[in-house]
């Protein structure tokens, strides 16, 4: 691992401001990704990448350019800086709308995730042998006739931060994480079924074992097998539903999370990502029941979402996005924050170093409710629980979105009953959220890669929740 | 700055100190810039200067990847330690093959643009606003990205070769209401020939061609898919064109050549260069010189993409389209048809027009059951003409069951990538029959 030269990253700031620039920050980031994989039982070749360079980000009257090298002399980062500080000053009159950053208190602060056993002490054996293991049990367990295909992935990856700008705050991060990701496909009678599963938190490699990854990776293997032999044709219907935590989670993220995403509502994306339903006057406005309370928390120790400073040294906060079904606040960053006259909520996240910072979640939630699982089945005459998903997606404003339910069950009469295949929810994002009728006490989180940005940035993030009944909504299949 | 060459040689020398049994390096220096913009207005510029070594050694029946992010040597010849270290402490594979013998020789068909590092991204983005400011827009957001890279790469099975390429696009987006919308894209090897113009005209004008857009009814429909909705799927036909993806479950492709797979009037190529393809390269990551591979002829799969491992898997030759573990395609071409779009909405009693979409996803790679979301410029057709403009649809279909119901395809084609777009695709206009529409209830 290299030593983070905090010198350069200020040298970087100071040769902006000596160019010119009113405003300048420097991120020196180093990530490294190790991982081991195997497909149907046979090894793949190992990976093992570094990616250590230096970000700035440089502002003059209103205008903002990003540049980066991994190049780490001081002739180079000088040359970094000042041709940037000089391209931001000759671009001036194409940045018709100036562009400012909300005042924010300074801070100089160091900050990690806790980890118990250190990922550098962390052989490729271990990861070898780990998978092994999984596929092993899995393949004692399942015939090769039935489930066809099998793909894993287990990594570490660590991330190495540190941030300095011309308002004076330096901040110095550590984030390990482990992760593991499977595609698992069955075929049975010719029905084909197929599972992506993704599961990861920040930590040390305890986080393996807290995480429960090779139980889980077993009980996935098992359902898709059950699925693709015993899943009946579901043709739909208007009923009550149940969704699992993992489909919460899902719902938060793309028809809560994304739609207010300050960046997206102001037009920043509308190229890529798209825009928003929502409007910069719409706080306030009701899209939900009284039951949909939607968070994102970077804050929370252990998940895959966790910061406790965001890329523009703003300390992380827990944001309430809907509040009992009304839009409570948008997920800022400093230049969005200006624009809205509020204070950054700290959503200023960049995947690598050669990346600015853009507005993204953290760990995206419905709070928990009162209810068990099993009285909320028993309050089901006739409807669906879709514990998780497949294929999913939503329009480019936020609005339309589809949830295909993977492991899915028809309820009648109060208790479950059989396997249903690929139920498809297909609702507008205020029918969704003002159909939430009842939640369980869990609070659930699954692991996901966002991507958003130009160019693409990937960055980890978790959403999840209680498993929460919908109320007389529409089904269709597939 | 320190050369490619010299990389490779710090890689190579590091990696025969160490006893490793061969190795395989490509070093990438990379110099990239953007304009961003969005409300008709700059939000970013962006420059990137990287450089970047890919490392594969293996010992024995031990393999191992990996990236070195340095120009300092000790620092590179520390990390290569490493991943030797690391490679020992991994598992044996039962089988891959050795790395191709060269020396080869390559032929660099497209040149680079050598006035890359004085193109103005700020300027060229104006225009482009400009340009679809002057057709209708109200609104302009978008993105003009280019790269200049060289390349070079060296193997212990004597195969040397080094590359240089450019490459400019432009993803322009303008809207006139907040449900009206239009796309443009202009992708070029040569910055003076990129018509950032064009796209943002035909952005400009599409968005002022369709303000109030209707609610479509569910159904089945006959939809004619714009190039960069069919680019889009195409993509998605080229990747499960890899031997990789078939081994993995990834695929709705056959793993053996012979089958029908889409309708007669079909072809697709991969193209490692051609003239207009933003990813052209002259050798793959194992040295091998990059061909055209035809995938589909007449509806018939001819070929999947092989690097030299999944070729002895095969029983077949490499292809030259490595990805050391994944073979992936570089440029893909989809045969011109004969017919002009207008005569594709005259043969269409009841269908929709797309131009754009995004979220494509798939229920099962295997079967290629998916949907996606039509944005921007879309129109209901009704007997043979453009009826009113639609909006808030989905489509949930099947790739396979789309490429073996194409009745019509485009004479006039366009190469697409953006955001939604990865692999550069030159892609024609096409109208598929019996594609099922979907609509979120309210």
């Amino acid at each position: 691992m290299p030593t983070l030269d905090k010198d350069m990253a200020d040298y970087a700031v100071a040769e902006a401001i000596r160019a010119g620039a009113d405003y300048a920050e420097a991120r020196l980031q180093w990530n490294m990704e190790q991982n081991a994989s195997t497909k149907n039982g046979e090894f793949e070749p190992p990976g093992y990448e570094e990616t250590f360079g230096i970000g700035v980000r440089v502002m003059h009257r209103g205008a903002m350019g990003f540049g980066a090298t991994n190049i780490l002399t001081r002739d180079s980062v000088k040359e970094l800086a000042t041709n940037l500080a000089k391209k931001v000053i000759s671009a001036g009159p194409g940045f018709r709308n100036k562009i400012r950053m909300s005042d924010e208190d300074t801070h100089i602060a160091k900050w990690g995730a806790a980890e118990k056993r250190k990922l550098e002490d962390v052989e490729l054996s271990t990861l070898v042998t780990t998978l092994k293991e999984i596929d092993s049990d899995m393949v004692s367990r399942h015939s090769p006739d039935v489930l066809k295909f099998r793909l894993f992935g287990l990594g570490l990856s660590l991330e190495e931060k540190y941030f300095t700008n011309s308002n004076g705050s330096k901040i110095e991060s550590r984030v390990p994480r482990v992760g593991i990701m499977g595609v698992l496909t069955a075929a049975d009678s010719g029905s084909v079924v197929q599972r992506f599963i993704q599961s990861a938190g920040t930590g040390g490699w305890e986080v393996f074992e807290t995480a429960k990854m090779k139980e889980r990776m077993r009980d996935e293997a098992d359902t898709v097998v059950k699925i693709a032999g015993k899943a009946e044709k579901f043709t739909g219907g208007s009923m009550d539903v149940i969704v699992g935590p993992e489909v919460t989670g899902i719902m938060t993220h793309e028809s809560v999370g994304h739609p207010q995403e300050a960046d997206r509502i102001l037009g920043r994306e509308g190229a890529q990502a798209g825009e928003s339903y929502l409007t910069s006057s719409d706080i306030g406005m009701q899209v939900g029941s009284p039951l949909a309370t939607v968070i994102d928390d970077p804050t929370i120790p252990g998940t895959d979402g966790y910061y406790l400073y965001d890329d523009e040294g703003v300390p992380a906060r827990k944001r309430i996005l809907i509040k009992e079904g009304r839009i409570n606040e948008f997920l800022q960053n400093r230049e969005t924050a200006d624009v809205f006259g509020v204070k950054s909520n700290s959503a200023a996240r960049a995947a690598y170093y050669n990346v600015e910072p853009i507005i993204r979640m953290s760990n995206t939630y419905v709070e928990p409710g009162d209810h068990s699982l099993d009285e909320m089945i028993k309050e089901v005459k006739d409807g669906v629980l879709i514990k998780n998903f497949m294929e999913w997606n939503i329009d480019d404003k936020r609005y339309n979105s589809r949830f295909v339910g993977h492991e899915a069950y028809r309820i009648q009469g109060g208790e479950i009953k059989g396997l249903v295949r690929n139920p498809v929810l297909e609702l507008t994002t205020p029918k969704l959220w003002g159909s939430v009728a009842a939640k369980t006490k869990d609070l659930i989180f699954d692991a996901a890669t966002c991507g958003k940005g130009d160019p693409s940035q990937g960055i980890p993030v978790g959403h999840g929740g209680p498993y929460m009944l919908l109320k007389g909504v529409s089904l269709s299949g597939r | 700055m320190v050369e490619p060459a010299e990389l490779v040689s710090w890689v190579a020398a590091a990696a025969d100190r160490l006893g490793a049994d061969s190795y395989d390096a490509v070093a990438v220096r990379l110099h990239e810039g953007q304009a961003r913009f969005s409300n008709n207005s700059l939000t970013i510029i962006n420059e990137l200067k990287t450089e970047n070594v890919a490392v594969y050694l293996t010992k024995g029946k031990k393999r191992i990847l990996g990236v070195v992010s340095s120009t300092n040597k000790d620092v590179v010849d520390s990390l290569v330690g490493r991943l030797y270290a690391s490679m020992n402490s991994g598992a044996s594979e039962a089988e891959f093959a050795p790395l191709p013998k060269g020396p080869f020789s390559y032929t660099i068909r497209v040149p680079h643009d050598r006035d890359h590092d004085q193109f103005d991204h700020a300027s060229y983005a104006q225009r482009a606003i400009d340009a679809a400011v002057s057709a209708g827009a109200s609104r302009v957001a978008g993105s003009l990205i280019s790269q200049h890279y060289r390349l070079f790469l060296r193997t212990s099975s004597g195969v040397e070769g080094s590359d240089e390429r450019t490459s400019y696009s432009l993803n322009i987006r303008a809207f006139t209401d907040r449900d009206a919308s239009g796309h443009g894209i202009a992708v070029s090897t040569k910055g003076k020939a990129l018509d950032v113009e064009g796209a943002g005209r035909l952005a400009g004008e599409r968005a002022a061609a369709c303000r109030s857009p209707k609610q479509v009814e569910p159904g089945v429909y006959t939809v004619l898919f714009g190039r960069t909705v069919f680019a889009n799927l195409v993509e998605a036909v080229g990747y499960s064109a890899s031997a990789y993806s078939v081994e993995s479950g990834l695929s709705f492709l056959p793993p053996k050549p012979g089958e029908q797979v889409a309708s007669q009037n079909f072809s697709l190529v991969d193209h490692g260069q051609v003239e207009g393809g933003a990813d052209s390269r002259s050798f793959d990551d194992e040295g091998v010189p990059t061909t055209s591979t035809t995938l589909v002829m007449g509806g018939v799969l001819q070929s999947l993409l092989h690097n030299s491992t999944t070729a002895v898997r095969f029983g077949t030759k490499t292809t030259g389209n490595a990805g050391l573990i994944q073979p992936h395609p570089w440029n893909l071409e989809v045969s011109a048809g004969d017919s002009t779009i207008e005569e594709m909405i005259r043969e269409t009693k009841h269908g929709i027009y797309v131009t754009n979409n995004w979220y494509t996803r798939f229920q099962s790679y295997k079967t290629g059951e998916y949907s996606t979301l039509p944005r921007d410029y879309a129109f209901l057709i009704e007997n043979g003409q453009l009826s009113h403009p639609v909006a808030g649809f989905r489509i949930s279909d099947s790739i396979p069951r789309q490429l073996k119901s194409i009745r019509l395809i485009g004479k006039d084609r366009s190469w697409i990538k953006w955001w939604e777009v990865h692999t550069p695709t030159l892609a024609p206009d096409v109208l598929v029959d019996g594609v099922t529409v979907t609509r979120a209830v309210s």
